[in-house]
Order: C-alpha cells, then structure tokens, then sequence
C-alpha cells in the first residue's frame, strides 16, 4: 500500500498547486439573464466571468434576428472589477438578440460561448 | 497569436477602431514577446467543453492528470473474483495538438473468503494528435496509437508479457449548433472512440502433460486474439446550457454538472479460439455501460459512475469508479501545462 499512499500524496500535492492557478473563464452571469425574455433592454450588457478578462483581444457582438449589430460602443472592462466586461447598446425594439462573446484572459486562456435573449414589452 | 485570431479578435465591437487596434497590436506584441498565444487547452470546441470522461478517452489532446482513478467491481470469471483498481495518467501536449499519455494501474484481486493477489498491469502509452476541431459545430477528431509494453506488470494480476497496439480514432461533437426551437437539447454532447488491438504474440504454449513413457509432451495453446475495442459518451452538460442556453438561476454546485452515460465495449475478431474454449465462448463480446456524473471545478473534476456489466461475461453485478482529474494548464499555465513546442498545425484553427 506505499504506493497507494504515494498516489494520494502526488494528488494533494496537485490540488493544492491548484489554489490561486488561474483557469479558463466561465460565465458566470449575464444582463439581460442567458436565455431570458425582458421588457426592456439594458442600455449596456453586462457578461461577468470567473475570470479576469484582457478587453484588447476580446469581443462581444450582439445582433438582431436579422444578423444586424446592435452593439452601440467598444467593449469595457471595469477597472475595479476586470472579471466584468460591458458593451453598450442601442435602444432594442420588441425582437429576438444574440451575444456572441469570446474572451482571452490574462494568462491568455481563451473561452467563447453565445446566447440569445428577447425582448417583449 | 496567428493573424486570424488578431484580426478576429479585433472584429468585435470596435467604435474606435485605430485606437482599439493600438491596444490589440500592444497585447499582441505583449503575448508574442512571451511566447504564448491564446491557450486552448482542455477539450473545447468553439464553446463546448467536454470533460474528461471516466471510461472512454475524451477526444482531445491536452495536459491533464488523472490522479487516482479508483475503480471496483466483480470480474467475469467463474467464480467471480473481487477487483480493486487504483490508477493515474499523466497526459502531455508536445505540439498544441500532438501529446502522449503514460498510465499505469495498480490491481488487488481476490475471491471473497479466498486467496488474492495483487501488483501492477502493464504501463501503457498512448499518442494523440488533435486532426481537427471545428468550433461552429463543436465537433473534434483526433487519431492515436496505445501501446500496452509487455512483461512491465505483475504476471500474477494478468499483466500479459507481450505488447499490444492499438491504432485509435477519438470523435466528439456537441448539438450545441441545433436550432434554438430545440433549446433543451443543445446542451447534449457525444464522444466517441474505436480502436483494433493487435497483440505483437499470436499464441503462448504452456505444458500440460509429460508421459514419462514416451517422453511426448502435451501443449495447452492460449491464443491472443485482435479485439475490436468501442464505446462512447452521452453527456448533458450543466455548464454549456447555464451559459449558451438558457439560465435557470440554479445554484453553482448544479450549474458545475454533467450528468452522462458511458459504454465501453471489446469484440474478438481474430484468432480467438483456445484450447478447451469454443468459438461461441470465447467470441464473445463483454463491456459495461457506465452511468454516473462529473462535476466541473475551474482547475479539476470529480467523476463518479455506476458500473454495469452487459453479460455475465463482462462481470457481476454493479461496481463503481471514481475519478479525481486535474486540468494542469490552468494549475500550471506557464510551465508543465503549455506543449513543449507551441506550434499547431490543427484543422478549423
């Protein structure tokens, strides 16, 4: 059994290199909420990840049901918060939205997912 | 960072764009004086992930640790003998899509109330090179090659002492490009692999009668058949439908979860009779279907499953495996988890 113990040791040892490590991003939230239906957009979509994010090589589109950008301004990364990332929009009529969104973080992980969400006054 | 990562990179949302193009060129210059582009490491593809499964091999190349895999079950044989299985593997990227993964197992057998055994199987080896991934429609092939050396276990728990080789092909696809009308089924994800064992002895001839008289000797033939190995995954993942789907406001422990179902199967094809054994014995196919759940941390997982045999053959009754896996790219991004030489030369980058 030495080598069991060893085993569980190697394990230990990893895991607690695991603290601190960073990882790939996941978004954890969005407004307006993944999947959702609104009365009103937003003026600026707000995608919080788990991660901190480098805004000069990411990008986040929203588009109508047409294909059309509806995204209103350059993506913004709080300073005080760079695990937020905000985009502004313009002001959306009743309709169906995509966001697609694709991040790279400061250890240059890279992540993208899309959702949709809809508005109906 | 390649020119379409940049350039797609920088497509996004640009109101200012020679000003939002210094600060990319800038980060780029920053990244390229590091000697790092975007890592991609884990198994994405595009914004599937898929996780590293139990019992079948997920489709991509990356750097990873399976440490401990622990596994127990009720073997086939009559009468059924206790297993206890108590693995690792280390898995490394050479190339962004070409890695190797060593791995090795140790196994305690025993018949209940009876006699046991127990040490090391073979070290096996495996070579992997990620030909494709194709991100808009989630879906990664990958080829490889198993090596399992011979005489590097303990004869005592069936470690053989001949090698075996197993070509392989690896596939995993994600529905996550099906139309929002089937929303609910987006999230669900396939993996698959199909490999041909070719054991390098045909046979091993052991004495089982010497007559004295004559002085003629009787051989027991154990031939080792080519198998045909399959299986594959069903998995539905928590995490793809909290993000790309819809989101529930489920707590995190649940939005970390793919509940999923393995099955895992080997086929005798070629040379399989034995002495004493007929065709229809010996020709038989055994595996299990493995039902359980992985939960996603940011820097490793936790797996477990239920194990059940598909016949007699394939064991008895229900066993489990257990699983705790670390991503190493995330635990160790500048050192041990980057490939040895980042270079790609991938299909769909």
């Amino acid at each position: 059994m030495k080598s069991n113990r060893q085993t569980l040791l190697a394990a230990a040892f990893v895991a607690i290199s695991a603290v601190g490590a960073h990882a790939h991003a996941q978004l954890q939230s969005a407004d307006p909420r993944v999947g959702s239906t609104v009365r009103a957009a937003p003026p600026v979509l707000t995608l919080n990840f788990s991660e901190r994010v480098e805004p000069a090589l990411s990008s986040v589109q929203v588009t109508d049901a047409a294909g059309r950008r509806v995204d209103a301004g350059r993506l913004r990364v709080d300073k005080g918060n760079s695990q937020q990332v905000q985009v502004p929009l313009r002001a959306l009529p009743a309709g169906q939205y995509n966001v697609r969104w694709r991040v790279i973080l400061v250890d240059t992980h890279k992540t993208e997912g899309s959702f949709g969400f809809e508005v109906r006054p | 960072m390649s020119t379409s990562t940049l350039r797609h990179a920088l497509h996004g949302g640009l109101a200012q764009p020679s000003k939002r193009a210094n600060l990319a060129a800038v980060a780029a210059v920053a990244f390229t004086v590091h000697g790092a582009s975007p890592a991609a490491a884990h198994c994405f593809a595009g914004a599937r992930f898929f996780p590293a499964t139990l019992t079948v091999d997920d489709p991509c190349v990356a750097d990873e640790l399976s440490l401990p895999t622990i596994s127990s079950f009720k073997t086939g044989d009559i009468p059924a003998h206790r297993e206890l299985d108590i693995s690792g593997e280390f898995s490394k990227r050479i190339t962004e899509d070409f890695g190797v993964s060593v791995g090795r197992t140790y196994t305690r057998l025993w018949v209940p109330g009876g006699p046991g055994a127990h040490g090391w199987q073979n070290l096996e080896t495996t070579f992997k090179y990620q030909f494709l991934t194709w991100p808009q429609s989630e879906l990664v092939l990958s080829a490889g090659v198993s090596i399992e050396w011979g005489r590097t276990g303990n004869a005592s728990v069936g470690a053989e002492k001949f090698h075996t080789v197993t070509p392989m092909l690896f596939a995993g696809k994600g529905f996550g490009d099906l139309p929002s009308s089937l929303g609910f089924l987006r999230p669900f994800a396939v993996t698959g692999q199909v490999g041909y064992a070719i054991p390098t002895w045909r046979r091993t001839l052991t004495i089982s009668s010497i007559d004295l008289d004559t002085g003629e000797v009787d051989f027991d033939e154990e031939r080792h058949p080519h198998f045909l190995q399959y299986g594959g995954s069903i998995q539905f993942s928590m995490p793809y439908l909290k993000a790309n789907v819809v989101d529930l406001g489920l707590p995190d422990v649940f939005n970390r979860m793919v509940p999923l179902v393995e099955a895992s199967f080997r086929t005798p094809v070629r040379n399989v009779v034995t002495t004493g054994n007929t065709l229809d014995e010996t020709n038989r196919t055994t595996g299990t279907v493995n039902s359980g759940l992985i939960y996603v941390a940011d820097k490793f997982q936790i797996g477990a499953e239920a194990i059940i045999p598909i016949n007699r053959a394939s064991g008895k009754g229900v066993g489990w495996v257990a699983q705790l896996h670390f991503y190493l790219d995330d635990i160790f991004p500048t050192t041990i988890g980057r490939p040895i030489i980042p270079i790609s030369a991938r299909i769909g980058q």
